[in-house]
């Protein structure tokens, strides 16, 4: 072990480091470096699983002009021109990028926008080839046009060439797959291989990441699909099994935007109607462990509709909640349940009661789903869900449909998502593993470190000690499962710290969901740890005060008077009985601070529209926490 | 043998291959364009072979004889309308063709350079020229103590609890609950600074080695800190940066060989820009 270890050292030179702890494993991370993984992970990773560049079809034709290179540039914290000509840069850098373009008409808009007009026969083509040479206001309208042609099945046959389609594809992967793999540097930044697949029935979104273990050499033997046909994930499955079959590597999906699902992403039957087997949610469980959980467009945790006693639920569902994503068939309150991911993981705790098999134990990542190229996802910092608004003075009061009727409007994209991933090492194999055993949490931005274990023995003087080891040696992380241990009560650390850069934390809640005796999903949001618990905000009548409010709109700032840095405690369940499953996941809220749009008011003096949203309380949201009983 | 049988079997003749194939080559590297006043249009075997290549690589299977032919007219009508658009100058003026080769000069220029190898010398060069952002971070090596939020009175405890680590009481006892690791070894100052913030990684440069001092100031709150150890700062090595200093070299590279293939073709050039 120790002459393992020194060459690992050696190889490494100075690269990836960790606090005090033995180096006990090394791996490859599907490159030529080696780098330690340490024993247990002992920091977070950040990172956006979720990013688009100009070969995503619906980016180009929003004016992106950056491409992948670009994105990696950025990401890893260089400056870099946008689109629009400003010069942007993160004020951190990231650890790990996935780039996730659109595998359907990869590069199309880029192929109809450098086509010779002549030679474009159809006439909707001619038109959006003349919007898009316009300028950046016609592109966003030739997409708009195009996204909603996309969601009726009506795009013209030239654009669905499916040859010529698998052609382009192949050559842009090709070349996209040598720009990551020059970008990926095991311990310093990870680059990932994906793409995405925008399975859409109707304009509901369906829509998955597929996120490769591998590098170019395993990867280069396959390339993106778009769906063919429209219904159920069973290709995209068959895929990612096709894959791991015949190269010996590993990819995962992450679906996201449930929100805009129309209730279609976590149902509670088969897809189409009938039973759901234990095969099949066996099978999404294992290609699926991980679930965007916000993004711009929207954040899909909880719905008050369905969470009527959470004052906190309905962050940034405002405008999203109206329609499915190409707002071609408004919502109805029936379908929310199929939509938001807290009743996501009541309903597979049903589906296992019912077969024996849960397809929604999920853990959850934040991403920005950005179409600038920039992975940006601080409120600060915002360049937008694609170019057509990167800052503006107009952008928060714009209209800014996709597709082409009313009511969404600027201010409703959120600045954010942000992956945050508990590694052993900053590498392909060591961060992809963590988020197949769903060690990972999402945040709405802000980079706070919150860690979460639950087991059997946990008492509040463990936090005196080495309370992660302890955590590890006695209990499950986040994303972990616990089985029934006779006479005892679970118990859970939390910890959270707050963003070094960034607001003060109002409170850590514990959201717990089981099924009760009559066989129905219940759910209790409970306050376990705030700041000032035991001076002017002691808990009256079950309910916590609230924190207060330091936001100065017309500066857009905020004072951290309020609040804690961190907060920390040792809790255990109350109402818990042993003979009912149950999860357990972690909210952590900040204080209140100022939104992207109060920030453009301050730098391009602009008034506000009255309904625009200026402050929130942005939060983390830790993956579960799994109880089930022994049989 | 009519004239088009002994035409089929004179493609045929391997001499004549060579001979076409040295004609397109010389027209190529000549640097002419083909002479479009040419009112010859020749589908040899080696055109007709590659119209049938790309048709099979969208249908997946070899065309008939009727698509053979079809794919053969289409190419002619393409070459006559290609070659008279042309003639009567249609190219000129329109945005389109013109952006198109433009792209297309750009694409060749960078194209070069992409597929391009530096030497280590270059990547040298690149590293002398600006170290500080090649140089291996800083490896930070210290134990510290968490005492919570920077409030007056956490400040007024931060006195007596330094004295109590001085005398050797264990820190343990004295540390405020976080998730922030109780000693950081070996570890790059990035990664302390995305848990704590950059200016505490800066306050930690002020501190003596192998002693209990503080309080620093993070983003997170105060804290204790025991430097264990501090080495000089690191240089540069190549080996550490390749990857990083070759895509900066790449990145460079490609827009130089733009702007001088450019330059050079603009050498060529009067340009008279004539004022009002």
């Amino acid at each position: 072990m120790r002459g393992k270890y020194a060459l690992a050292a050696a190889l490494m030179a100075g690269t990836m480091l960790t606090a005090g702890c033995d180096r006990i494993k090394q791996a490859t991370g599907g490159s030529e470096v080696a780098v330690a993984e340490t024993e247990f992970p002992e920091r977070v990773f950040w990172g956006d699983t979720h990013l688009h560049t100009s070969n995503s079809v619906d980016a180009f034709g929003f004016g992106v002009r950056l491409g992948p290179e670009e994105a990696l540039r950025f990401a890893r914290g260089e400056e870099v021109t946008a689109t629009t000509g400003m010069k942007a840069k993160l004020a951190r850098p990231l650890d790990f990028l996935v780039i996730a373009d659109h595998a359907e008409a990869m590069g199309a808009t880029k192929a109809l926008y450098d086509a010779p007009r002549l030679m474009i026969r159809d006439e909707r083509m001619r038109r959006w080839y003349d919007l898009m040479h316009e300028g950046p206001a016609g592109s966003q309208q030739a997409m708009a046009e195009l996204l909603d042609a996309r969601g009726r099945n009506d795009l013209p046959e030239a654009m669905m060439d499916a040859d010529a389609a698998a052609e382009r594809t192949q050559s842009i992967w090709k070349e996209h797959l040598k720009t990551v793999e020059r970008y990926n540097e095991p311990g310093k930044f990870t680059a990932f291989a994906g793409f995405e697949y925008t399975l859409m029935q109707g304009g509901n979104n369906l829509h998955r990441n597929v996120i490769f273990r591998d590098g170019i050499d395993k990867v280069g033997k396959v390339a993106p699909i778009d769906p063919t046909y429209k219904e159920t994930p069973d290709e995209i499955w068959n895929y990612m099994e096709a894959y791991e079959k015949s190269t010996g590597g590993k990819v995962l999906a992450i679906p996201h935007n449930s929100n805009l699902s129309n209730g279609l992403m976590f149902e509670l039957t088969a897809p189409g109607g009938g039973p759901m087997t234990a095969e099949y949610a066996k099978r999404r469980a294992r290609l699926e462990p991980v679930v965007e959980i916000t993004q711009i467009k929207g954040d899909s945790e909880a719905h008050p509709f369905l969470s009527s006693n959470d004052e906190f639920a309905g962050f940034g569902v405002a405008g999203w909640e109206l329609n499915n994503l190409l707002m071609q068939e408004p919502k109805k309150n029936e379908m929310f349940a199929g939509e938001y991911v807290r009743e996501a993981l009541k309903r597979g705790l049903l589906i296992e009661a019912q077969t024996g098999a849960n397809p929604y134990k999920f853990g959850v990542i934040g991403s920005t789903d950005s179409h600038t190229s920039l992975a940006t996802g601080d409120e600060d910092n915002f360049f937008g869900k694609h170019s057509g608004n990167e800052p503006s003075a107009t952008r928060a009061n714009e209209g800014q449909n996709l597709g082409t009727r009313v009511g969404r409007f600027g201010w409703h994209y959120l600045a954010g998502g942000y992956a945050a991933v508990w590694a052993k090492a900053n590498t392909r194999a060591a961060i992809w593993d963590a988020m197949a055993r769903r060690e990972v949490y999402a945040t709405t931005g802000p980079r706070m470190t919150v860690r979460f274990f639950g087991g059997w023995d946990f008492k509040g003087d463990d936090l005196k000690g080495d309370w992660v080891r302890a955590g590890y040696k006695r209990g499950v992380p986040m994303g972990g499962e616990l089985a029934t241990k006779p006479g005892a009560r679970p118990s859970f650390i939390v910890s959270a710290l707050k963003d070094p850069l960034g607001a003060n934390l109002d409170r850590v809640q514990v959201v717990k969901g089981w099924v009760d005796k009559a066989g129905k999903a219940q759910e209790k949001v409970f306050d376990v740890v705030w700041s000032d618990m035991d001076g002017q905000r002691k808990a009256a009548g079950g309910k916590v005060p609230a924190v207060g409010d330091t936001v100065n709109v017309a500066t857009a700032t905020y004072q951290n008077s309020i609040g804690a840095p961190t907060l920390a405690t040792v809790w255990s369940d109350p109402e818990f009985d042993p003979k009912v499953r149950a999860f357990y996941y972690v909210r952590v809220l900040e204080i209140p601070t100022p939104s992207w749009p109060a920030f453009d008011a301050v730098r391009f003096k602009v008034k506000l529209n009255p309904e625009v949203r200026v402050k929130q309380q942005e939060r983390a949201y830790s993956s579960a926490i799994w109880y089930t009983p022994t049989a | 043998m009519t004239w088009r049988s002994r035409a089929a079997g004179l493609l045929r003749e391997p001499l004549v291959h060579f001979m076409i194939a040295g004609a397109l080559v010389f027209a190529v590297l000549s640097g002419r364009p083909p002479d479009t006043g040419e009112r010859r249009i020749v589908v040899s075997e080696a055109v007709a072979n590659r119209l049938v290549e790309r048709w099979m690589q969208s249908f997946r299977r070899a065309p008939t004889a009727d698509e053979v032919d079809g794919l053969i007219r289409d190419y002619v009508m393409d070459q006559v309308y290609y070659r008279e658009a042309l003639r009567l100058g249609l190219d000129q003026d329109d945005e389109v063709v013109i952006r198109r080769l433009r792209n297309k000069m750009v694409g060749l220029a960078a194209s070069d350079a992409e597929a391009k190898t530096p030497t280590d010398a270059q990547l040298q060069a690149l590293i002398d020229a600006d170290p500080a952002r090649y140089a291996a971070e800083p490896l930070l090596d210290f134990k510290q103590v968490y005492l919570g939020g920077d409030t007056p009175a956490a400040r007024a405890a931060a006195a007596q609890a330094l004295a109590a680590l001085q005398r050797g009481e264990a820190a343990d006892a004295l540390r405020q609950p976080a998730p922030i690791p109780a000693s950081f070894s070996r570890a790059p100052a990035s990664e302390v600074a995305a848990v704590l913030g950059q200016d505490f990684v800066a306050g930690l440069a002020k501190l003596p080695v192998g002693q209990w001092s503080g309080p620093v100031p993070s983003g997170a709150g105060l804290h204790l800190v025991r430097i264990e150890r501090r080495d000089p700062p690191p240089t540069p090595r190549l080996a550490d940066v390749r990857k990083r200093v070759e895509n900066d070299w790449r990145s460079a590279a490609t827009q130089t060989a733009v702007n001088a293939a450019y330059a050079k073709l603009l050498d060529g050039y009067d340009v008279v820009i004539e004022r009002p």
